[in-house]
């Protein structure tokens, strides 16, 4: 004879958020399908960072087929706040912005020096590319994380 | 009515929360009154007590605490922007701009490279005379290939160094890659391959001309030496020169069957000496 408190455990298992939050899971959660009780790990983090309310408010707010990549997105910024309280994930994107206007400079000076050959302006024996070619392969370790350059320009533009 | 704070006005914070902003006040340095729509991206993502939190966790350092504050606001207005992926959204497209200029940046290299090399073996060509005479003399010839490879391959190995340090985000892109999904990536994909394709195409285009235009080099500066050949001359040389070697190979056929046959009748003697001596025994 099943008891009423096992009801949850007769349906299904209580998801990690509704562990997490000592509550009971009910059918209709909305946590339940992408914090598996396997995974506690994290909706810890995301509960830590944003706040398992925020986090409800927002799954509302966007389409069912559209939760699982939102919640997945959520645990990956959460974790990287975590490991980073000042930058959290926008670091990476100021360090992956760094990056790409290096790598625009060093192909501006190599198509620079191509279309030298092309014209016969540069003999071999002459490299002109020692300040570029030097910085290539150079990995700064204290990259001085900045906010990206696009925060000026009001990003917020209103949802989609 | 909100009560208005030492700075003559209340935060954007308190005025939204609809409470006294009094000088204590965590969140008024950093949401200034005229920036409403700010905070309420922020109070929508993280929630005032988690910012105040992560504040706490900051501790006195004033600089530590505005970076992180512009951090979240951007943060914040990403996901305001893209309800779905957030920050992802502009972590992918960077990434891809990476893989892009990478794979441009390598094919320009290899072009220069190559162009390099052909200005080299130009250069080497004008001295083909020299070459040419140093041949005569029985010299080895000038060894320039090795030089050209080695330009080659510090060029490569300086995009390959690029590569190793684009490789520490790899963990972060394959994070986003699963995240984004296969679609996005075929389409990624696509303008990838068909940006690479036409970079090889455009790569492929001037070695064959190139080569071509080598070998019609070659053969042009090679065609005046034969020209000074009188050929009446030169086969009259070569008919001499092979009566010469035939009479020459004859002698010498007639020495050697004269040589045989001496050593046949010497080795014939000893052998019977030799039956002789055994006889007796």
């Amino acid at each position: 004879m099943a008891s009423s408190s096992s009801s949850s455990s007769y349906s299904n298992p209580p998801c990690a958020a509704c562990k997490f939050l000592r509550r009971k899971c009910l059918s209709g959660c909305i946590f339940a399908p992408y914090f598996p009780p396997e995974e506690p790990t994290k909706f810890a983090n995301v509960h830590k960072i944003f706040g398992a309310s925020n986090v409800s408010k927002l799954l509302n707010e966007i389409l069912p087929h559209q939760r699982e990549d939102a919640v997945n997105s959520l645990a990956y910024e959460a974790e990287a706040r975590l490991k980073d309280p000042v930058y959290g994930c926008v670091g990476a994107i100021s360090v992956l912005q760094r990056q790409v206007l290096q790598l625009q400079k060093e192909l501006d000076a190599t198509n620079a020096d191509l279309m030298r050959y092309t014209n016969n302006e540069i003999s071999p024996y002459n490299p002109r590319r020692m300040g570029y070619g030097s910085g290539v392969g150079s990995y700064n370790p204290n990259p001085g994380y900045s906010v990206p350059y696009s925060y000026g320009e009001n990003p917020g533009h209103g949802s989609n | 009515m909100t009560i208005k704070s030492g700075s003559g006005q209340a935060c954007a914070a308190c005025k939204y929360q609809r409470r006294r902003c009094t000088p204590e006040c965590l969140l008024a340095p950093f949401f200034p009154a005229d920036e409403p729509k700010m905070f309420q991206n922020v109070h929508r993502l993280f929630g005032v007590k988690n910012i105040q939190n992560l504040l706490k966790e900051l501790g006195h350092d004033l600089n530590q605490k505005a970076t992180a504050m512009k951090s979240i606001k951007y943060h914040a207005a990403m996901r305001n922007k893209h309800p779905v992926w957030g920050c992802m959204v502009e972590i992918h497209q960077l990434n891809c701009q990476i893989q892009l200029a990478e794979e441009e940046l390598q094919a320009v290299l290899h072009q220069l490279a190559f162009y390099k090399q052909q200005h080299e073996n130009q250069l080497s060509s004008r001295t083909a005379d020299d070459y040419i005479s140093d041949l005569q003399l029985g010299m080895a010839p000038p060894g320039n290939s090795l030089e050209a490879h080695s330009h080659y391959n510090n060029e490569e190995a300086g995009a390959a160094d690029y590569n190793i340090n684009y490789m520490d985000f790899k963990e972060m892109n394959n994070v986003v890659n699963s995240m984004c999904g296969y679609s996005n990536n075929n389409s990624n994909d696509n303008n990838l391959n068909s940006t690479v394709t036409h970079a090889h195409l455009v790569m492929q285009q001037p070695p064959l001309s190139a080569v071509e235009q080598q070998q019609h080099e070659d053969y042009s500066e090679m065609q005046p030496f034969f020209d000074n050949i009188d050929d009446s001359q030169s086969y009259i040389g070569c008919k001499e020169a092979y009566d010469q070697s035939s009479l020459s190979l004859e002698s010498q056929f007639k020495a050697s069957r004269h040589d045989v046959e001496e050593i046949d009748e010497n080795e014939l003697k000893s052998a019977a000496a030799c039956f002789s001596l055994t006889s007796v025994n």
